[in-house]
């Protein structure tokens, strides 16, 4: 009964925002809507598509061309649904958020269970019952319902809500062993916006590990699966555009070169707008490694014991560092983080952490209504507010795997803090 | 013997060929009540268009670029001030503030882009016009609204032919004028480019140089074509700054007129005097002879004066009877006039508006070709015409898409505006953010947004100037009735102020994010590659303990 409460709520809640007044205002904010997911350039791009004008000739539109089609077609046929449809798409996501942090709690007893012995005696009380493990996937549920982010990002119907879906689909595929369905999914995922790639990772792993038997062989199945959903996307967008693969350039070359430099809470717009024409390509580069290629390896050779917690931090340092990020990706990822609830005692920046993220949220909008409309700031206060945030993420990411690995060590060598005796603290060597 | 005979022959010709060209200057003035004085200067050589190279009368570099580029038609205008339809009606000439140039390539040339900016390149050092600054970003080929005045073959596909650009932020100035005078066979020696004093002409609240070339036949059954270059200037004066309604070549140039061109055929001046019968005034000396035009329904008076080149020097003014000097005058509006201007607050969204006038008792088809820049996206999908995304009057509808540094944005739309109404096309736009190399100097003075393009076919030539499309000269005008009167006018341009950057940060920027980037990959660095220890802890040291352990160490 609660939990349908909260459903209808949280329903209630998204569907009258997007009949407001204000919803024009929320749809073009800069920190929701970026050139990549906004409403706006989906409507221009379906609009442009219906008077036969490819709408990849210019430079309004970077959907892919199956989202383009989807949303041609409900445009045309059924316009009064889209906002009951981005309200029930996103309370879906939440539901298989939920179903996701439900599998991934009984793997986690599972793993608790068998690594029992290995528990030294004076953690034992650490470990996790059941009341305390199935309040984590409740948890999970009403972030993703109530997080003023999440919410704000379905109220602005970005496609964002899509990209959200599509990969909660793939991470309860995931960790239900239906490896079709997971990798076709994160490969609609891919195509949609290229950076959950990343997570074909952990969800080869999870499936490796759910569907048990051959490891190397279940790896090369999910990889083989993925690649060829992927490609078959591709290719279907080809045939949409009539055999063109001109979009590429305007989908994936846009979210890789960021030649929109509007101002969004990512660290790319501002570096690239004060960027030096000869050093773009190099930090281009650079930063596209950092978001794509750079921690994969590291933290899955690191992590390869916990799949969860890597498609968690994966998703996370992807958010943090792609080209045009928005508060509805990380509203998707702060709802993963209930998950580690237990986590939370070992963190330390809590605190400091909590307040930056409520400090940057609030003075966001105002720094940029400073800057745009009433002209008494310049780009650099916004700048500051979303280097603060996206300091306070990377805060947050790192005290989150920091505080695994203590726990982890904690469990091992018991809670006291002595060598030989004497008192002792935790270092890295 | 023979020898001579061979000189004669090839003198005969080559002067046959030289007496094929023709030179006329004219000059058509027109007051326009309450306070303004419109002079239009027109410098026409016509050109046996097989010798460009050997006439004595076309520029030789101007004949050059027409030929190497093969350029079929050009129209070259460099103008400061903005014409105001509503008050002045229509100038002979429209032409867009700053600088505008279309040009029709022959339709034998394949690579037009490249030939475009290679004859932008050099009309650009021939005019000191900063010409050279267009390219395929601010270059848009118009589909409905531009047609070759010129001779054309009716076959050919000319559309494609075409390329369009304006420089709206082009500052014009004595630089462009003094090569424009060059041009001339008189120079500004003699002839009436002798009155173009800039000190003067740069005093007017409007004035425009241009440079027109186009075929024109040579016959009737135009067989053979001739080149037309058509110099133009065409200046208003506002009272105001020559203190009185009383005008004349001294107040308005700074000295009389000193004869006609040697080298022109006919060189006359055309006052016109319809206005004459409200705002009364005699012209000293008095006209050569008087023309009654009987135009569509309008009539016009014009005052002719012959100019001959017999040494004196002429002084044109007009002497208004000072009983009526304080006459209230009630402007007529032309048939068609508009207004276009920037909506919005901020520096994220705004919109731009274009308000079509038809003043006249039927609709009339109208096609407005709105070019944006590629830093101020427009969105189809936002297009309004009188409020209404999809509305009847817009008949035919072209969008080309632009894209960032690369081309701009194009909307072309025939509109049939109703009998007595205003028409109102909104279209929104979002700000773009530049790169901080990309904003000219001074960034915060703002972006200039170039004109939209009115074409239409008049059914009336009330207020209506221009030549016929057959004519030449100004005499052509004289009860040229047609159908209709087609005209090209350009709205005001607009001005944006994008969103800077502070330009003093680069290095700030790019140090402050690639820490924000350190700071993720240090923790996880230590994450992935260490592992956690207990490390006893040594009882805490004090520091001047700390102190003293340096200075220990230093001494051994």
């Amino acid at each position: 009964m609660a939990v349908i409460l909260k459903y209808l709520i949280a329903g209630l809640v998204r569907y009258w925002l997007i009949h407001i007044d204000y919803w024009q205002t929320i749809a073009n904010r800069v920190e929701i809507a970026t050139p990549l997911n906004s409403w706006k350039r989906l409507i221009e791009g379906v609009y442009l598509y219906g008077h036969n004008i490819n709408p990849y000739e210019g430079d309004s539109f970077h959907e892919s061309p199956i989202m383009l089609v989807l949303f041609y077609y409900l445009m045309k046929r059924i316009p009064f649904i889209l906002p009951a449809l981005f309200t029930v798409l996103d309370l879906l996501t939440a539901y298989l958020l939920y179903r996701t942090s439900k599998a991934f709690i009984n793997m986690f007893k599972d793993s608790q269970d068998k690594k029992l012995e290995e528990v030294s005696e004076e953690s034992k009380n650490m470990l996790l019952n059941d009341s305390q493990l199935k309040e984590a996937s409740e948890y999970v549920l009403s972030v993703y319902l109530f997080n003023p982010y999440s919410v704000l990002n379905c109220v602005a119907m970005t496609t964002t809500v899509i990209q959200n879906l599509l990969v909660a689909a793939s991470l309860w595929g995931a960790s239900t062993g239906h490896r079709i369905l997971a990798c076709v999914f994160v490969a609609f995922a891919t195509h949609q916006a290229l950076y959950p790639v990343l997570l074909i990772v952990p969800i080869a792993i999870l499936l490796a590990e759910v569907n048990k038997g051959c490891h190397k062989c279940s790896y090369i199945k999910t990889l083989l699966v993925f690649v060829l959903c992927w490609g078959f996307l591709i290719y279907i967008s080809a045939y949409i555009m009539d055999g063109s693969y001109e979009y590429v350039y305007d989908t994936y070359g846009f979210i890789l070169t960021v030649p929109d430099l509007k101002p969004n809470i990512g660290l790319f717009w501002y570096f690239f707008t004060e960027m030096f024409e000869h050093f773009r390509l190099l930090f281009v580069c650079a930063f596209q490694i950092n978001a794509l290629a750079l921690y994969v390896i590291p933290l899955t050779l690191r992590f390869k014991k916990e799949p969860v917690l890597l498609a968690t931090v994966l998703v996370a340092l992807s958010t943090i560092f792609r080209s045009y990020p928005c508060i509805g990706d990380v509203g998707f990822y702060m709802a993963l983080l209930p998950m580690w609830k237990h986590l939370f005692t070992f963190m330390q920046q809590k605190f400091i952490v909590g307040c930056a993220f409520i400090i940057t949220s609030a003075l966001g909008p105002t720094v940029w209504h400073l800057w745009i409309y009433s002209g008494s700031a310049n780009a650099n206060f916004f700048f500051g507010v979303t280097l603060s945030f996206a300091t306070a993420q990377i805060f947050l990411i790192t005290d989150l795997l920091f505080a695994y690995i203590k726990r982890e060590f904690t469990l091992k060598h018991g809670t006291s803090r002595q060598v030989d005796g004497k008192p002792a603290k935790l270092v890295l060597r | 013997m023979s020898i001579y005979r061979l000189f004669w022959i090839i003198f005969i010709s080559a002067y046959s060929v030289v007496r094929s060209d023709d030179f006329k200057e004219e000059m058509y003035i027109k007051p326009l009540p309450p306070s303004h004085l419109y002079t239009y200067f027109q410098f026409i050589t016509i050109v046996n268009h097989k010798s460009t190279e050997h006439s004595h009368l076309s520029p030789r570099s101007l004949g050059e670029v027409i030929s190497r580029f093969k350029v079929d038609e050009l129209h070259l205008t460099l103008t400061e001030g903005q014409w105001r339809h509503h008050q002045w009606g229509y100038p002979v000439l429209d032409a867009a503030p700053g600088a505008e140039l279309y040009a029709w390539f022959a339709t034998d040339v394949d690579d037009i882009d490249t030939q475009w900016r290679k004859l932008t390149s050099t009309l650009s050092g021939l005019f000191c016009a900063s010409l050279n600054f267009i390219d395929n970003f601010n270059t848009v080929i118009p589909q409905m609204a531009l047609w070759p005045t010129g001779a054309v073959k009716p076959i050919q596909n000319i559309t494609s032919q075409l390329r369009y650009a304006s420089l709206p932020r082009e500052i014009v100035c004595t630089e462009n004028l003094t090569p424009w005078k060059k041009l001339l066979p008189c120079e500004s020696s003699r002839g009436f480019s002798a009155l173009l004093n800039s000190r003067m002409i740069h005093n007017t609240k409007y004035h425009s140089i241009g440079v027109h070339v186009r075929k024109i036949c040579a016959n009737k059954d135009c067989t053979d074509t001739h080149l037309e270059i058509k110099q133009t200037v065409a200046l208003v004066y506002d009272y105001k700054i020559i203190n009185s309604m009383d005008w004349s070549f001294r107040k308005l140039f700074g000295q009389g007129l000193p004869g006609a061109c040697t080298l022109s055929s006919a060189s006359t001046i055309y006052v016109d005097v319809t206005t004459n019968s409200s705002h009364s005034f005699k012209l000293t000396p008095s006209p050569h002879r008087i023309l009654q035009s009987q135009r569509g329904a309008s009539e016009t008076e014009f005052a002719v004066y012959d100019i001959h080149n017999n040494g004196e020097m002429i002084n044109i003014g007009a002497k208004y009877d000072s009983k009526y000097s304080n006459n209230m005058t009630v402007i007529i509006p032309p048939p068609i006039y508009f207004n276009r201007y920037v909506l919005g607050y901020g520096k994220e969204f705004g919109g731009i508006v274009t308000e079509l006038v038809n003043n006249y008792m039927t609709a009339i088809d109208v096609v407005l070709l709105e070019n944006a820049p590629w830093w101020l996206p427009i969105q189809l999908s936002s297009l309004r015409v009188n409020g209404e995304a999809n509305n009847k009057l817009v008949i035919a509808q072209y969008f080309s898409p632009g894209r960032n540094r690369q081309k701009p944005y194009h909307l072309e739309l025939l509109i049939k505006l109703p009998p007595r109404s205003t028409t109102t096309v909104t279209i929104d736009f979002e700000f773009v953010f530049l790169k901080w190399q990309e904003y000219p100097p001074d960034a915060n003075h703002g972006f200039y947004i170039g004109s939209a393009l009115i074409t239409a076919n008049l059914p009336t030539a009330k207020q209506y100037s221009s030549l016929p499309i057959s004519g030449s000269t100004f005499d052509s005008i004289i009860n040229a009735s047609k159908p209709w009167y087609p005209a090209v006018f350009r709205t005001n341009g607009a001005m944006v102020s994008l969103p800077t950057p502070d330009f003093s940060m680069p290095y700030n920027v790019i140090c402050l994010a690639c820490t924000v980037v350190a700071l993720a990959f240090g923790p996880l660095h230590n994450i992935c590659t260490k592992e956690l220890i207990l490390k006893p802890v040594g009882t805490p040291v004090s520091l001047t303990q700390k102190l003293m352990n340096l200075l220990k160490r230093k001494k051994d």
